[in-house]
């Protein structure tokens, strides 16, 4: 059977390659086409998720949170990663290397917790992350000791709170362009509350548990997809907490994106379905075409089933030989676009961008239309009475 | 002798060329390994009745055996599959301008019965084609054969699965007049050798006739008051001839 449809193939060779040609033509723009949408919508996608600041939302005003407010916020699924900040004033200490003494440097301590996508992979743990300004200005490496301070006046007295906190890691420059320190909760609302009088100059950081209890200022929190900014922007707001995120450029490339995604989906629509159907119909022809034989086949006492399979080998032949090489074509005239747009519309990411899920994709959409449009041609031409066969000779 | 194709009372109505046509068949007998030739002048219904002895075009009504099954019921039921594999294992058919697939060898060609049975012999196919004087051309496509080749292929072709019935519409119809002779003489040989009844539709009875064959010609009579004009085809049966 295999044996007889690939024979009948190799016979009208040219025929059959020009059918495959024919269905490379119509396949190899659409992959491009959808090739281009993947890698420029991908690409800025990919741009400003790489950007941690892109999912950020930031309380901006100094408030009174209560701790509900931040259990709720840490339940939502929306929300992957959530830190308090204490207020912005009492958020500022001075840093001193241990072995530079009498050069400290004021910068501003941020609040950090285990997860932050802002550094990501590193952990204050009970000690700092250092901005790279601020770790080459102090001359401080991972794992050296810092001096941290602050000081408050009581009366015309000046006391000052000093700990000395080991340095972790260097914080990436995405993290903090300025002077900073990244430490845990517990130091900045020991620093607080020092500031606040309400702790002794000898008091140490508290446990993180213990932090939870107690109301905050503010916070910084991290949307778990892009697509969630925009949301918690306006439902944050909408609860009277005035946060700043970049709630309006996410939504202006989701709009892009949701637009690219219907243009593409109708030009690929109107393309596709003028593929399948040219697909369809030269399959039908070349069906029509084998009539004869087929009757001849059915005459000579082959079943209907094996008879089926022999339109439908070639097609599913004719089909695969076609997607092979139009993704060939496809990867081609990718790379000659990648080449002319390199850096310019997806910055050093591919504007073209074809996965070998894709060339599977281009491939079982092919052979389905095909398989589906020689299959009611075969059953047509099976239906057709053996007698055909004789009486034309 | 047994009866290898049996018809009772069988009618099938047709469209001819214009007018409507009915073929009947009060009775027909075929023995195993008998020859016969049907004649009648074209359009007669030879081909029809041929298509029917083919298992490839049902009977409107009557009784029709065929090598012990009953194919009027058969076709009834619309086991199609069924009447396939008598059509594979019992039948060869010779059409009338050869009816080759172009894309296979003569080797493949003849040997097509014989896959489509399941029953490959190589040894056969060659042997057969070295009788039918085709043994040096096994392997080339028919299209580069003479017409006189390619009708000795497929008469190789539809005795190679061994059948028990060879078919053959007019297989003189295309071939030079002094080939017809050695075609028709070729294939009641070969069927005698390998024991198959052979039934060939012509409208040449002299020349069957020549060849050794039986005749039996069609009775055609003219349209009636139903404007139908009908063909008879009747042969004694054997056991009221005995």
């Amino acid at each position: 059977m295999l044996r007889l449809a690939l024979a009948d193939l190799w016979h009208e060779r040219v025929l059959f390659l020009c059918s495959a040609l024919g269905c490379a033509a119509v396949l190899a723009p659409l992959i491009v086409l959808f090739g281009l949408r993947q890698g420029v919508v991908a690409g800025l996608r990919a741009e400003l998720l790489e950007d941690p600041r892109a999912r950020e939302v930031v309380s901006i005003v100094n408030r009174t949170l209560e701790p509900a407010l931040f259990a709720r916020l840490a339940a939502d699924p929306r929300v992957a990663f959530l830190v308090p900040r204490t207020r912005a004033l009492s958020a500022t200490i001075v840093l001193e290397n241990q072995a530079r003494p009498g050069r400290g440097v004021r910068m501003e301590l941020l609040p950090t917790g285990p997860g932050d996508p802002l550094l990501p992979g590193l952990a204050a743990g009970e000690g700092l992350v250092l901005s790279p300004t601020a770790a080459e200005r102090l001359g401080l490496r991972p794992g050296d000791t810092a001096l941290a301070s602050v000081a408050r006046s009581v009366g015309s007295a000046r006391e000052v709170l000093t700990l000395s906190l080991p340095v972790a890691s260097i914080a990436p420059a995405s993290a903090a362009t300025r002077d900073a320190a990244f430490a845990g909760v517990p130091v900045l609302l020991l620093a607080e509350d020092f500031l606040d009088g309400n702790a002794p100059v000898d008091a140490r950081p508290g446990t993180v548990e213990a932090s939870r209890a107690r109301p905050f200022a503010g916070f910084r929190l991290h949307a778990a997809r892009l697509e969630d900014v925009p949301a918690l922007d306006r439902e944050l707001r909408l609860a009277g907490i005035e946060v700043a995120s970049r709630a309006g450029s996410v939504a202006g490339l989701l709009r892009l994106d949701h637009n690219l995604a219907l243009l593409f989906l109708a030009i690929a629509g109107a393309g596709g379905a003028g593929y399948l159907v040219s697909l369809g119909v030269g399959l039908w022809a070349q069906v029509e075409r084998k009539r004869r034989d087929l009757a001849l086949l059915s005459l000579l006492g082959m079943k209907r089933r094996a008879l089926l399979m022999l339109p439908l080998v070639q097609a599913a032949a004719v089909a695969l030989a076609g997607a092979l090489l139009a993704f060939g074509v496809a990867a081609a005239v990718a790379g000659v676009l990648n080449r002319a747009f390199a850096g310019t519309v997806a910055g050093d990411r591919p504007v073209c961008l074809l996965t070998a899920g894709m060339g599977v994709a281009a491939a079982g959409v092919t052979l389905a239309g095909a398989l589906l449009a020689s299959v009611l041609a075969g059953a047509r031409a099976a239906a057709v009475a053996p007698a055909e066969g004789l009486a034309e000779g | 002798m047994s009866s290898l194709l049996s018809l009772r009372e069988v009618a099938k109505a047709y469209r001819g060329d214009a007018a409507p046509f009915a073929l009947e068949v009060p009775a027909f007998e075929l023995a195993e390994g008998e020859a016969l030739a049907l004649a009648g002048p074209s359009g007669s219904g030879k081909s029809t009745l041929l298509m029917m002895l083919a298992l490839a075009l049902p009977p409107d009504v009557g009784r029709f055996t065929f090598a012990g099954s009953d194919i009027a019921r058969l076709w009834r039921e619309g086991r199609r599959d069924a009447l396939a594999a008598l059509r594979a294992r019992r039948i060869g058919v010779v059409p009338q301008t050869g009816g080759l697939l172009p894309y296979l060898t003569v080797a493949g060609n003849i040997g097509l019965t014989q896959r489509i049975a399941g029953c490959e012999d190589a040894a056969r196919v060659r042997m057969l084609a070295e009788e039918l004087g085709i043994g040096a051309q096994l392997r080339k496509r028919p299209a580069e054969l003479s017409v006189g080749q390619r009708q000795r292929v497929a008469i190789a072709r539809a005795l190679a699965h061994r059948p028990a019935l060879v078919l053959a519409d007019e297989p003189t119809a295309s071939v030079h007049p002094e080939l017809a002779d050695a075609v028709l003489a070729l294939l009641k040989r070969e069927c005698d050798q390998a024991g198959a009844a052979l039934l060939v539709a012509t409208h040449d009875p002299e020349r069957a006739a020549r060849a050794g064959y039986p005749v039996l010609a069609c009775e055609t009579h003219a349209p009636g008051a139903d404007g139908i004009a009908r063909s008879v085809f009747a042969r004694a049966s054997l056991v009221e001839a005995a």
